[in-house]
Parts: structure tokens; C-alpha cells; sequence
């Protein structure tokens, strides 16, 4: 029969035969973070008392690094805060290259832009000009009232005399009552004067050419 | 009388622009009706409906909304997105603010009269505080989706009922937020493509929210659960307007068919406490749509695009019925547009945006009383002349030698001097016109064409030397109280300059000694019409309520005659007359004759005859030679009033033997508006 050896609790047990030659003095936070440090499963359990047999014995020279948790964690912290470090620096570089270039293009616009006196008198001047005999007006201002003004009338005219409403021509609406009388009459406006108004003053000048022509010729 | 030939003109090509919005003030009893071209009449409703003063239009002006505010103030808001204040004193705009909102579709004053309330194109609300001198913005409600076209408050100013299209929204001054959004139905019981478009919009204090659409539907709301509660179908077409008493018993509606409806809180029993609205009156007074009605405490009055501005007073609120009650409409207008050169026979249109000058046409034949001569010559179009930029023009005249043609805006004052070479017609402007001429109210030239009289919205008259080309300031006078609203007469002499306008009465000026002659004493009516007789230099005034005055000048009293007609008064046929007199002339042979007319009839007054007493037949036709004499002496009167001739736009005295007549169809005018609404009749 085989008389098993004690085993050992994992944290503190793992811990101790790892921290033998080692500090004592964080034990304590080793025990805490025994699992950090990846504790094996169980069947490794007994490898670290194998192991610490063994490597008592035969490799004493080569002994696995004495990492203790602290210095690690030491040395990881120190990383992370070089990390911090350097993306804290990248970020203000980078500030600082978009300040600079917002500022150029300030100073270019500036430079595009009329000297400050005479915008201060565009400014200032738009709002007494109602004695004076002109208006000074912006044209992107005006253009886009004018354009709102025009849909806006549209609108009035659609909704009042646009298609779906119900409207008809004077003539029509003044010739209701005519149709309806005893003795039917036409239209209210029933001839048209209003064509080949270029056809009659032609005509209208020729004659008076002609009449001209043959006083001179009765002469 | 004597023998007349008349030129009956009517190629006087006068349309009125509609009528978009209509503002009764209640404390002054003046009623302020805007246009279409953007001019603001103001018309006074004690002083016999006349139009006392007026505002001239613009052509990006679009008025679509009008207002009073408290201590007397108007506001107007249109399409170009400014609400403009109107100086009543001084006659011109005092500013005009941009409201920064797009097109503004409608404004309402608050009940306390201290604040403004706009609604913009792009469907904001904008509150705004009147200040004494102007206007400040204060804030934005809460913004809605679409266009908000009607606005009315609550008598108590705490909720504001908001119109705009397929909804209304109620919202909550305090906090600027829509308490409650209505859906409004597109077409009653019905579906339909067409948005419902809520013209009107109307708040009442027991939180009934009245409102008018475009499906011709009035429907009653209840403000506090945001339901519908009545609804009424009253037309085919759009309902365009509607306007509530003080009392809030009655309301009124116009449609776009040219219906007024009258609407009316009547017990539902006889001796019940409960009420309910009731169509009661259906009127007809106009052909095209209705855009407009307000509600006097004892009229409805409506106006639209058929330019007809129509007063009905209510038989159950007017207390003595006589004329007053009788139906009002104004469609000509109250002052003269016409001048006209006697010596070329020539005559002077005034137009929004042009002026033109007509030669009238010559007859050789001869005939018998009523025959129409054959004209040998027609009448010849001179000259059209537009004005330069969008304003309208206020006044013009043509000098009598027909060889000046001055006329203003409100910017600018222009003089030209035309040249005659047998048939043609040469133009040259004058350059560089003093500023202090223009936004001139009227314009008139001495008889000898020599000097020229401004009358300008400052209250100054002007008067200036014309010589040759050029001109010269002489003179200007500056009358003690500035009224504006001018009217000019200069005695044929040259001597008297008459100038109305003023609240202390008519002012005669010496004009060749450049001093104030005499003040005839002030009536409490405005004058209408004015003009000194030659070699009498009686000054004859003709006042809104159909008075008429003679003043003698050299005596600096009224004369006899005058004293005579007001000892026995008028006419009772006479006062009642709905349009008042705008021209008076005088025969060159005849002293004792006055000829004046209105827009429906021309009189003669013959000083020598005796007066008409209330008995006796006014409108004295021509009696048959066959009669008696002694029967024509007893008809006979002072007052030979003639209807031939009407609607008159002027009538003035060429020479001795020839009038010219001036006429303005209605049929014409109708004839060149935009299209109505469909009827349909049976059997067409």
C-alpha cells in the first residue's frame, strides 16, 4: 500500500513550496493571488512538491527565475503607466498640430477678409439707411427671400386658383344670368378684340402710308 | 344751362387691386383695408365712410396680415417677412422689422393691446412686445410643421388657437408650448387629396375655438379636451375669413363663392338659458372671393378680390333706422386720378406703376340734344410713361398748357417737359429734383403753367418757379398742425393758393406776396373737394357729408349764397348720397354756375335760382318744351343734377361749349379680374 503524502491546500500549500527560497514577506498577497498567477489543476497539485523534490536534487544551477508576484506586478504597472505615458503625449501632440493649423487658416481667412474698419461700417451702416436714397443689401440675403416669397406665393396661388379648385372665367360666370334669360343673349364678352393685334397696327400703318402716297400722287 | 358737347371717354383703363385684409378699430371708428398692390387705405366711418388717408403700395409688399394695437398703432406683416409700422401723423412707415421666420402668413394683437403675435412660414410663432416706439422680439413658441396662417388669442391672452394646414394647435403663452393639436378633417364626412388649409381662426372666452377651412366648413372646438364639437358645412368652396363681435354673440364668414354668412348665439327655446350658433343671414354683395370681414358693433364689412369694400349695417344693433342703415359700397375711388390740359384737350391718367396721356378725339358734326356725333378723329394714345422702381405713384398732374407732367412717389419727386411738333410728342425729364419734393400728397400748376404747388407729407407746401427747362425753389409754407392728406386749389388769377389738410381748416396763401391771407374756419368734416372760381375768387369746399361751402376770398367770409343754403340745408335726396363729390369746376362766362359731380351724377348749380326745399323733386328731369312755363319756373331749382353719365371718374369743363366725361363701367372692371368660383345653374 501506498501511504500518500499530505496533500496540501492548494493556495497556501503551492504557495509555500514556490516562496521556500524565496521572500516571506508577501506571502500574504501571493496567497491572494495564487489564482492570478494561474494556478494548475488539480492533477498539477502534487507537481509542485514533485517538482521542488526534484529540482532540489538535480537542478540546482538552474533554477527556474525567482519572479516573485511583486516584482512582476511591479514591472507590469511600470509598463502600463509608460503606456499611459506615451498615448498622453501622442494625444497633446496632436492637440497642439490642430491648434496650429486652425489657427493658419484663421489667419488666412483674415487675410481674405476686408481690414475690420470697413466691416464695422457695413455692420453699423445697414441699420440707418432709411433716410438715405439707397438700400445696401446682401444678395445671398435677398436672393433667399426673394425665392421664399415666391414659393410662398405659389402656395397661395395653388391653393386658391391651382388645379382641384373650382373656378371659370369671368366671361362664363357674367354669362350665367344671360343664358338664363326669356330671349337668350350671348356672352357678356362674346367677341374676341384681342387677336392679330400686330396684324391690324400693320394694317392700320399702311393705310395711312397709301393714303400719303396717293395725296402726293393726286398733287 | 346751355348746349354742351360732351366727350364721353372710357378708355380710361382703371382696376382697382382686390382687397387682401380689412382691421376695424373700435375706439376711433376708422377702418383700415389693405390691397393687393400693398396700399393701406384708412378709411373714417363717422365722417360719411370717406377715405381720409392712405398708404401708397409697393411692389414686394405683400400684405397678408393687418392689425391695431393699443393707442392707436397699426401693424402690417407680408410675404417678405417684415412687419412694418404705419405713422398715422406723419403719413409714411415708420420702420419696417424683419422678423427672421420666412413669410409671415398672419398676426394678431394681444386683448391688452401691448404685445404682437406672429405666424411664419416656417411654422414658428413669434411673440413680440410692443414698445412706445417700436417693436422687440421676446420669443419663440414651440415650433409646428407647417405653415401657421391663422393666429387668435384668448380674450384673456393666457392660450392662443393656432390655424395652419390639416390642424390646429392650441398652445400656452406662459410656457410657449402646443398644449393641444386638431386634426381637422379634409372634406366633411368625406376623404379627400386636398389639405384642409384653415383660413381663420377665432378664440372665444368660454374656450370655444371657432375655424374656417378650405373644405367650406365652420367648425366649433372645445379648447380644453381639444375636441371637435360642431361642425357646419356652409359652402362649396373655400371659407376664406371670419371676424367676431365684441360681444361675442355673433360671428361673421366669407367664402370664396362671395357669401357673407352671419352667425348668431340664439336660446335653442324661447325662454331657455341654453344657447347654441345658428346660421342666420346669408348676404350676396360680392362676385369673387371674400377675403376679408370684420365685425363692427353695428356692421358686418367684407372685401375681397372683386375690390368692393362693403359695409351691411345690422338692422337689430342700429337704433334709428334711417339711411345710415342702408347698405354701403365703396368701389371708386375718393380721390381724383385724372387731371386734364384744356388748352391741347388733353388728358392725364394716373395708374399704380404708369401714367398715360390721351388726346381727346374731334367731331365736325352737328346734331340735337341726346344724338351721338361721329368722331372725325379719334382719340390718340400720347404717351406711357412708367415709373422707375416698384413704388406706386401717389399723385400727378399735367399743367394746363399741357407742357409739364410732374408726379411722385414715395421716394421720389419727377418733373418732365413734353414738346408738341404737330402730331409728335418729345419728352425730357428734369434732372436732379430737390429731395424735399418727393413723397408729395398732391401736385398742382398754376393756370398760367408758370408755378408749381407740392403739397408734401411733411406738411410744407411748396412752391416752385418753372421757367423754360428749369425751375427754382420760391417758397414754402408751413402750416401750424400737420395733418397731411392735402388737397390743392389755386385761383385762376394766379393770385390765391387754397390748401386743405390741416385740423384748423382750410389756409389761404397770397402767392404773389408769399404770406398766410385768411384760414376759412374748420368743419368737423374732411374736405373732399375744392376749387376757387375765376374773377369771383370764391373759394368753393366741398366736405364728406356732402356739404357744400363758398368762402369769398377778398372778403375773408363765407358769401351770401353759402349763408342762404346752409340757413335752409340741403337736400334730404342730396345728403344721402354714398359718394362723395371729388371735382369741382366753373363756367368762364357763367359766374353763378358750379359744376360738381360724384361717381353716379353731375351737378349744375345755378346761384340765380331758388333753392330746393325738402318737398320738392330733386332730380328735376329736363321738363317738355310742351309744359307751361309757369310750371317749369316752379320746378325749377338751383341744383340741375344729370344721371346720364355714370359711374363718373371726372367731369370737367373744356370750354364753353364741351365737357368731358370721363366713365368707368363696372362690367369693365369686373371684366379684368381674376377668375371666381364655379356656379351652377339649372338649365345651363
Amino acid at each position: 500500500m501506498v501511504q500518500l503524502r499530505p496533500r496540501a491546500s492548494r493556495a497556501p500549500a503551492s504557495a509555500e513550496a514556490m516562496v521556500d527560497e524565496g521572500q516571506l514577506a508577501s506571502e500574504e498577497e501571493e496567497a491572494e493571488h495564487g489564482l492570478l498567477l494561474g494556478q494548475p489543476s488539480s492533477g498539477a497539485a502534487a507537481e509542485p512538491l514533485e517538482e521542488d523534490e526534484e529540482g532540489d536534487d538535480e537542478f540546482d544551477d538552474e533554477a527556474p527565475e525567482e519572479l516573485t508576484f511583486a516584482s512582476a506586478q511591479a514591472e507590469a504597472r511600470e509598463e502600463e503607466r509608460r503606456v499611459r505615458e506615451t498615448v498622453r503625449r501622442d494625444k497633446t501632440l496632436l492637440k497642439e498640430k490642430r491648434k496650429r493649423r486652425e489657427e493658419l487658416f484663421i489667419e488666412q481667412k483674415k487675410r481674405k477678409l476686408l481690414p475690420d474698419t470697413i466691416l464695422e461700417k457695413l455692420t453699423t451702416a445697414s441699420q440707418t439707411n432709411q433716410n438715405k436714397s439707397y438700400l445696401a443689401v446682401r444678395l445671398k440675403d435677398q436672393d433667399l427671400r426673394d425665392s421664399r416669397q415666391q414659393a410662398a406665393q405659389a402656395f397661395i396661388h395653388n391653393s386658391l386658383y391651382g388645379p382641384g379648385t373650382n373656378r371659370t372665367t369671368v366671361n362664363k360666370f357674367l354669362s350665367l344670368a344671360n343664358k338664363r334669360l326669356p330671349v337668350k343673349r350671348a356672352a357678356v364678352q362674346f367677341l374676341n378684340n384681342a387677336w392679330g393685334i400686330q396684324k391690324k397696327q400693320n394694317a392700320k400703318r399702311f393705310k395711312r402710308r397709301w393714303m400719303v402716297r396717293k395725296m402726293k400722287t393726286k398733287k | 344751362m346751355g348746349e354742351f358737347k360732351v366727350h364721353r371717354v372710357r378708355f380710361f383703363n382703371y382696376v382697382p387691386s382686390g382687397i387682401r385684409c380689412v382691421a376695424y378699430n373700435n375706439q376711433s371708428n376708422r377702418l383700415a383695408v389693405s390691397r393687393t398692390d400693398g396700399t393701406v387705405e384708412i378709411y373714417n366711418l363717422s365722417a360719411n365712410y370717406f377715405q381720409e388717408k392712405f398708404f401708397p403700395g409697393h411692389e414686394s409688399r405683400a400684405t397678408e396680415a393687418l392689425c391695431w394695437a393699443e393707442g392707436q398703432r397699426l401693424f402690417s406683416a407680408g410675404l417678405n417677412g417684415e412687419i412694418m409700422e404705419y405713422d398715422l401723423q406723419a403719413l409714411n412707415i415708420k420702420y419696417a422689422m424683419d422678423a427672421f421666420g420666412g413669410p409671415i402668413w398672419s398676426m394678431a394683437a394681444s386683448p391688452s393691446g401691448s404685445q404682437l403675435l406672429v405666424g411664419c412660414e416656417d411654422g414658428s410663432v413669434k411673440l413680440f412686445q410692443i414698445t412706445p416706439d417700436k417693436i422687440q422680439f421676446e420669443r419663440n413658441f414651440d415650433r409646428q410643421k407647417s405653415r401657421i396662417l391663422s393666429l387668435s388669442w384668448h380674450p384673456s391672452g393666457t392660450h392662443i388657437a393656432a390655424g395652419s394646414i390639416d390642424y390646429i394647435s392650441v398652445f400656452d403663452v406662459k410656457s410657449g408650448s402646443a398644449v393641444h393639436k386638431m386634426i381637422v378633417d379634409r372634406q366633411y364626412m368625406g376623404v379627400s387629396k386636398r389639405k384642409c388649409i384653415v383660413w381663420g381662426v377665432a378664440f372665444l372666452s368660454d374656450g370655444t375655438i371657432i375655424s374656417v377651412d378650405s373644405a367650406g366648413k365652420v367648425q366649433f372646438w372645445d379648447s380644453a379636451t381639444g375636441t371637435l364639437v360642431k361642425s357646419h358645412l356652409i359652402a362649396n368652396a373655400d371659407v376664406q375669413s371670419i371676424a367676431v363681435a365684441d360681444q361675442e354673440d355673433s360671428f361673421v364668414v366669407g367664402t370664396a363663392e362671395g357669401t357673407v354668412f352671419h352667425f348668431q348665439l340664439v336660446p335653442v327655446t324661447s325662454n331657455s338659458s341654453e344657447k347654441q350658433w345658428v346660421r342666420t343671414k346669408p348676404f350676396q354683395h360680392h362676385t369673387h372671393d371674400v377675403r376679408t370681414v370684420a365685425h363692427s358693433p353695428t356692421a358686418l364689412i367684407s372685401g375681397g378680390t372683386d375690390t368692393h369694400l362693403v359695409f351691411r349695417p345690422l338692422m337689430e344693433k342700429v337704433e334709428v333706422k334711417n339711411y345710415d342703415a342702408a347698405l354701403r359700397k365703396i368701389t371708386f375711388p375718393h380721390r381724383c386720378l385724372i387731371s386734364c390740359s384744356k388748352k391741347r384737350q388733353l388728358l392725364l391718367f394716373q395708374f399704380a406703376h404708369h401714367l398715360e396721356l390721351w388726346r381727346l378725339g374731334s367731331t365736325v358734326a352737328t346734331g340735337k340734344n341726346g344724338d351721338t356725333l361721329p368722331l372725325s378723329k379719334n382719340a390718340d394714345h400720347l404717351l406711357h410713361l412708367k415709373t422707375k422702381g416698384p413704388e406706386n405713384i401717389i399723385c400727378s398732374c399735367i399743367s394746363p398748357c399741357g407742357s409739364w407732367i410732374a408726379y411722385s412717389t414715395v421716394s421720389r419727386f419727377f418733373l418732365y417737359r413734353l414738346n408738341y411738333e404737330h402730331d409728335n410728342i418729345s419728352l425730357k425729364r428734369v434732372s436732379k429734383m430737390p429731395a424735399f419734393l418727393r413723397s408729395a400728397l398732391q401736385i398742382l400748376f398754376s393756370e398760367d403753367s408758370t408755378k408749381l404747388f407740392v403739397a408734401s407729407n411733411q406738411g410744407a407746401l411748396h412752391i416752385v418757379q418753372l421757367s423754360g427747362g428749369s425751375f427754382k425753389h420760391l417758397h414754402a409754407f408751413q402750416p401750424q398742425s400737420v395733418e397731411a392728406m392735402c388737397l390743392l386749389a389755386v385761383s385762376p388769377d394766379g393770385n390765391w393758393l387754397a390748401a386743405s389738410g390741416t385740423s384748423a381748416g382750410v389756409h389761404v396763401y397770397n402767392v404773389k406776396q408769399l404770406k398766410l391771407h385768411c384760414t376759412v374756419p374748420a368743419y368737423n368734416f374732411p374736405v373732399t373737394a375744392m376749387a376757387i372760381a375765376p374773377n369771383t375768387n370764391n373759394l368753393v369746399i366741398a366736405h364728406s357729408d356732402q356739404q357744400v361751402f363758398e368762402y369769398s376770398i377778398p372778403d375773408k367770409q363765407y358769401t351770401d349764397w353759402s349763408r342762404t343754403v346752409q340757413k335752409q340745408g340741403f337736400h334730404h335726396l342730396w345728403l344721402q348720397r354714398d359718394t362723395p363729390i371729388t371735382h369741382i369746376s366753373f363756367h368762364p362766362k357763367r359766374p353763378m354756375h358750379i359744376l360738381l359731380h360724384d361717381a353716379y351724377m353731375f351737378c349744375i348749380i345755378d346761384k340765380s335760382l331758388p333753392l330746393p326745399n325738402d318737398k320738392t323733386l330733386l332730380y328735376n328731369p329736363f321738363p317738355p318744351t310742351n309744359e307751361s312755363d309757369v310750371i317749369r319756373r316752379r320746378t325749377a331749382h338751383a341744383f340741375k343734377i344729370s344721371k346720364i353719365y355714370k359711374p363718373l371718374l371726372f367731369m370737367d369743363l373744356l370750354d364753353e361749349r364741351t365737357l368731358v366725361a370721363v366713365e368707368r363701367p363696372l362690367d369693365d372692371i369686373i371684366a379684368q379680374l381674376p377668375p371666381p368660383i364655379k356656379k351652377k345653374k339649372f338649365g345651363t
